[in-house]
């Protein structure tokens, strides 16, 4: 039976035996010809005579005839009458159709094909050096929208440490960028911008220059426009501080809010006040993403009240029930895991992760995440007026200037801000020292918050509590691999001696190697305090804000591993310490491994460097230079893994895994690793079992759970979803021993 | 008449062209802008208002379009917000599929078309700027084809000529190339805004119609672009599809983040044929039956899709 028969479905087609697509020969056909997976190629072998796949030119060539014969392409037609502009067009076609479809496509049939083409469809994960990779915001979202329809009760994941990925950010930042761009037709450029920005700062995205701006070419003065508002970036002063203090000035000079206006208002006139404060909105967004967001969100938070105020004065109703828009308001109100009124922890939302930190603090914190306290904003400039009439006399021109500002939204925002406790004061000074206030605890709050160090959560009922030694016991566990009960012992030692930075560094391996980067970043910290100077220890950081893609962190505490050696000190001068960049530390420890090449600790540092500027290659390199000299370094072997893995060499990271799991069987995070290189290679399946297993040794492995489960989903095993869900780790090793 | 749940957003859906009652759907989580993605196989009934899923296809990101080989009754190819191509054949499990997946685009794929004429071909329109060219056998792509200055929405091919497409951009033109020639035939400039797709007239190889966020539509003789044959007004918002019936030469049907399909015919001065207002978000998907006369669907961002006789109300059960 030729190619022909079967493209053409010819009586011989029938394909005995073969038992998916027997009623379809054609289908059969598309599988033998485009599948090369082990069981289409089976079924391949089951055609009778069937040609081997390697037949493809013959059977393009037959494509052709077949294709020419078909009703239909008329394709010596010529156009229908053609007139003077298009006839070059036309001409060109026909000249083509004069050559027939032979030459035309011969490109095609000259390229060779069919081998290895396989290409499964890997779930992305990114493993990290040692850290989570960065995925679970996905499946996060996912176990959300699950659990709205199973019932099943979703657990609340650390997701501000977690955070979106890079690309996650980047796909949010550019698809936004250009979808925004269709929804918001009617709206200038500017109005797209500000939209897209209140959005992704309310996210922590930075919105640099790689998002799609607009259309390049065509809207010449929006772009000059942009790059305008792009200017604005530059370091400074906070600008909004001076216009605080602005305000103060005028009022202590003044004493009167009323001259205060005036003369605001001679200056810049009745709305422009109401302008500048947008202005300055603008430029905190903008200094928000500079300093890696050392002020608030306070300006997204604003514009994307415009964006929803924008949106709601469309009179359709329909526009008004659009779940897209509340979903978008939602989401750059960093709300994005809300169920209801009840603000579960989302991501990047300044305001949760300040609440996770100091709960229970009943601080503005609070007050903020619960709009209910906050007054609606007519009360407030009901409020703020009767207040002023009752202490001053002079004071209604000011509030009726005011509220003809029309600026509800900043009203409402401002009201919102600051919250009850000003209005119970009547003195501008005041309300100005609030804003100010509030302002500088957001500033502070943020850097809180912006280092990914929780605040250690020690466990309950910790049976080492009150043991003689509990770091020597807890050493003695580390070493035969029972990491769990050693974070017990570890936290016992620390909370008897909780100067022991020993004791802290430790505890932070074992939490690292247990796949528990939180505690494990919490527990360094307090080790660094501790002693600030511990090599191993600042090395340690370095790699965490690595895999947490923290780079100014990550090189302060690397530079801090140079600065503090007693071999290389010298080669770190204190100076750069106030400002690093990436090139100056890398050339330092290039100097470094130069004077000693034989030092495995600096080859170390260098590839986690090299892993931050996304250099694969060469970390790669600087690994398995420290593997030389250090070959029984299990931790080694793992970054060596991980890298691998993040340049998409994941048969290469399996076998680095590979040995640092015969050095150590016990290294659950090697395991998880090894499950990710496998789910990155389409073996779901395997990836299962490697995932089952970790989670066997440290069933409080929330990551992996995770990754088990965007597994499972792949390898189409919904059947065992909710042994996972209930984290049945039973049912699970015997479904997928290892 | 059958409408089918998505668990996510509506973004494509295509009729197939070998069985009168099985379509496909993408569709993207979190409207396309972060989260997993999936292909639905869906078959209507002949005796009731039912729609049964054949088979469902998960993606680790958003899918944004679906076309249906021409040659292989149980073969698509989908587009993949990652970048990717992936084609699946519904005759066999899930986890035999995707059968491929054709990554080069660097930038989302947002639309297919596969070869009515060569039926062995498909064009890929991505945000990267580029079209590419493919045949399912081939690892790799035959053609790149770049001029577009910003985001390619849509592809169409000729139904006629073979070898001739039309692409539309965001870059505010439609470009019509050959793809035998380095670089394209012919670029009209037909929008003061984004084009987000576009189509050739079944009837008329030399008409193609073009759709943009400038809310308009407008059809355009490709031997006098200069100016269009006719401008479609009427929609509220930024007009996301077009297609034109393969059984009605003037007769165009469109959707549009104004949450509407509309039906016109292009020839006439009133050229609103029938508007349906049964999505409550985004209409962002919309097909015609080649094989049954008048047979519309559509998807939307309300996880809902609708198939009904045109005419008929898409909601009434």
């Amino acid at each position: 039976m030729s190619m022909r028969e079967l493209v053409t479905g010819g009586a011989a087609c029938a394909v005995p035996g073969s038992s998916s697509s027997s009623s379809n020969p054609l289908g059969a056909l598309a599988n033998a010809l485009i599948g090369s997976s082990s069981k289409t190629q089976e079924r391949l072998r089951e055609i009778p005579n069937a040609a081997a796949p390697t037949s493809d030119t013959q059977f393009y060539s037959q494509v052709d005839d077949s294709v020419a014969a078909l009703p239909g392409s008329e394709l010596d037609r010529p156009f229908l009458h053609s007139n003077a502009q298009g006839s070059d067009f036309i001409r060109g076609l026909r000249s083509f159709d004069d050559n027939g479809l032979a030459d035309a496509w011969e490109e095609i049939q000259r390229q060779p094909h069919l081998d290895h083409l396989y290409d499964p469809a890997a779930a992305p994960i990114q493993p990290t050096l040692d850290g989570p990779p960065q995925r679970v915001l996905s499946s996060f979202l996912h176990s959300f929208v699950d659990s709205s329809r199973s019932g099943i009760p979703l657990h609340p994941t650390p997701l501000p440490l977690l955070g979106l990925s890079q690309g996650d950010k980047q796909c949010i930042r550019d698809r936004s960028s250009i979808m925004a761009r269709h929804f918001f037709a009617d709206k200038s450029e500017d109005f797209i911008n500000a939209q897209v920005n209140a959005l992704l700062s309310s996210l922590e995205i930075e919105n640099d220059v790689r998002a799609r701006g607009p259309v390049p070419g065509r809207f010449r003065e929006l772009e000059d426009y942009w790059n305008e508002s792009q200017g604005i970036l530059k370091p400074g002063a906070r600008s909004a501080d001076g216009w605080v203090t602005e305000f103060s000035q005028y009022t202590a000079q003044h004493g009167d809010t009323n001259a205060w206006v005036r003369s605001f208002e001679q200056q810049h006139g009745a709305s422009s006040w109401a302008s500048e404060f947008e202005q300055e909105q603008a430029q905190l967004t903008s200094i928000d993403h500079l300093n890696g967001g050392d002020v608030a969100n306070l300006a997204a938070i604003e514009q994307t009240r415009m964006l929803a105020h924008t949106l709601s004065q469309n009179d359709d109703p329909k526009f008004q029930n659009s779940k897209f828009l509340q979903f978008l308001s939602k989401m750059s109100r960093g709300e994005l895991i809300i169920d209801d009124n009840q603000v579960k922890p989302a991501s990047g939302s300044w305001a949760t992760e300040y609440q996770q930190q100091y709960n229970g603090g009943g601080t503005w914190a609070d007050e903020f995440v619960h709009n209910e306290v906050f007054r609606g904003p007519d009360q407030w400039v009901n409020e703020f007026a009767t207040e002023r009439e009752r202490h001053e006399q002079a004071d209604d021109q000011w509030v009726n200037e005011f509220s003809k500002l029309h600026v509800d939204d900043w009203v409402e925002e401002f009201g919102h801000q600051v919250g009850e406790g000003i209005l119970g004061d009547t003195s501008s000074d005041n309300w100005a020292n609030a804003y100010d206030e509030f302002l500088n605890e957001q500033v502070a709050a943020k850097q809180r918050s912006d280092a990914s160090s929780g605040v250690y959560v020690f466990s309950d009922m910790n049976p080492y509590v009150g043991h003689p030694n509990p770091l020597k016991e807890g050493q003695e566990l580390f070493r035969k691999g029972l990491l769990s009960e050693a974070v017990l012992a570890l936290e016992a030692e620390v909370m008897k001696n909780p100067e022991n930075a020993e004791g802290w560094r430790l505890l932070g391996i074992t939490h690292a190697e247990n796949d528990d980067d939180q505690q494990a970043i919490a527990a360094m910290m307090r080790a660094q305090e501790a002693d600030p100077t511990n090599l191993e220890v600042l090395l340690a950081l370095g790699v965490s804000h690595t895999n947490e893609l923290e780079q100014a962190a990550a090189l302060k505490y690397l530079y801090g591993w140079l600065q503090h050696h007693p071999k290389y000190g010298t080669l770190a001068p204190p100076e750069l310490g106030d400002s690093l960049y990436y090139a100056d530390v890398a050339r330092l420890f290039n100097e470094a491994a130069q004077m000693s090449p034989e030092d495995a600790d600096v080859h170390i540092v260098l590839g986690v460097l090299y892993n931050l500027s996304r250099e694969y290659d060469k970390a790669i390199a600087s690994f398995k230079t420290a593997l030389k000299l250090k070959p029984n370094d299990y931790s080694l072997w793992n970054k060596l893994g991980a890298t691998q893995a993040n340049s998409v060499q994941s048969a290469d990271a399996i076998l680095a895994y590979q040995q640092a799991l015969d050095l150590k069987p016990n290294y659950v995070r090697a395991w998880a690793n090894m499950g990710i290189s496998y789910a990155n290679q389409g073996l779901y399946e395997q990836s299962i079992r490697y995932y089952v297993r970790a989670l066997a040794m440290n069933p409080k492995a929330d990551n992996a759970w995770q990754y088990l489960r965007i597994s499972l989903s792949c390898a189409s095993r919904n059947d065992m979803l909710e042994p996972c869900d209930s984290r049945n780790l039973e049912l699970l090793q015997k479904e997928f021993p290892l | 008449m059958p409408v089918f749940k998505t668990p996510f957003n509506g973004y494509s859906v295509r009729f197939s062209p070998f069985y009168e009652s099985r379509l496909a759907v993408a569709t993207a989580q979190n409207f396309g802008i972060l989260g997993n993605g999936r292909v639905h196989v869906i078959d209507l009934s002949p005796t009731s208002p039912i729609i049964n899923e054949l088979i469902a296809f998960d993606t680790a990101d958003g899918v944004y379009d679906v076309a249906w080989s021409e040659s292989h009754d149980s073969v698509l190819v989908a587009a993949i917000a990652d970048g990717s191509i992936k084609v699946y054949d519904t005759a066999l499990p899930p986890h035999s599929n995707p059968l491929r997946s054709l990554k080069e685009h660097a930038r989302e794929v947002h639309g297919l078309d596969y070869n009515p004429t060569r039926r062995d071909s498909f064009l890929s329109a991505s945000w990267d700027d580029s079209v590419k060219l493919w045949t399912l056998d081939r690892p790799a792509s035959l053609r790149t084809f770049r001029e577009h200055a910003y985001c390619v929405y849509s592809v169409a091919w000729n139904p006629k000529h073979a070898d001739v497409f039309a692409s539309a951009s965001g870059d505010c033109t439609v470009r019509i190339w050959d793809v035998r020639e380095p670089g394209s035939t012919m670029i009209i400039p037909g929008h003061e805004n984004e084009i987000l797709s576009c189509d050739w007239n079944k009837y008329d190889d030399c008409l193609i119609a073009s759709a943009s966020v400038d809310k308009s539509i407008k059809i355009w003789d490709v031997r006098n672009y200069r100016m269009p044959v006719s401008v479609l007004n009427g929609h509220g918002y930024a007009v996301r599809k077009i297609k034109f019936s393969p059984h009605r030469r003037n007769l165009i049907v469109s959707c549009s983040y104004d949450m509407t399909v509309c039906l016109w015919d292009f020839m006439v001065e009133d050229a609103l044929v029938g508007r349906y207002d049964h999505h409550t978000e985004f209409a962002v998907g919309v097909d015609l039956s080649v094989l049954v006369d008048g047979l519309m669907a559509s998807t939307g961002w309300d996880e809902l899709v609708y198939v009904w006789q045109q005419g008929m109300d898409p909601k009434a059960a």
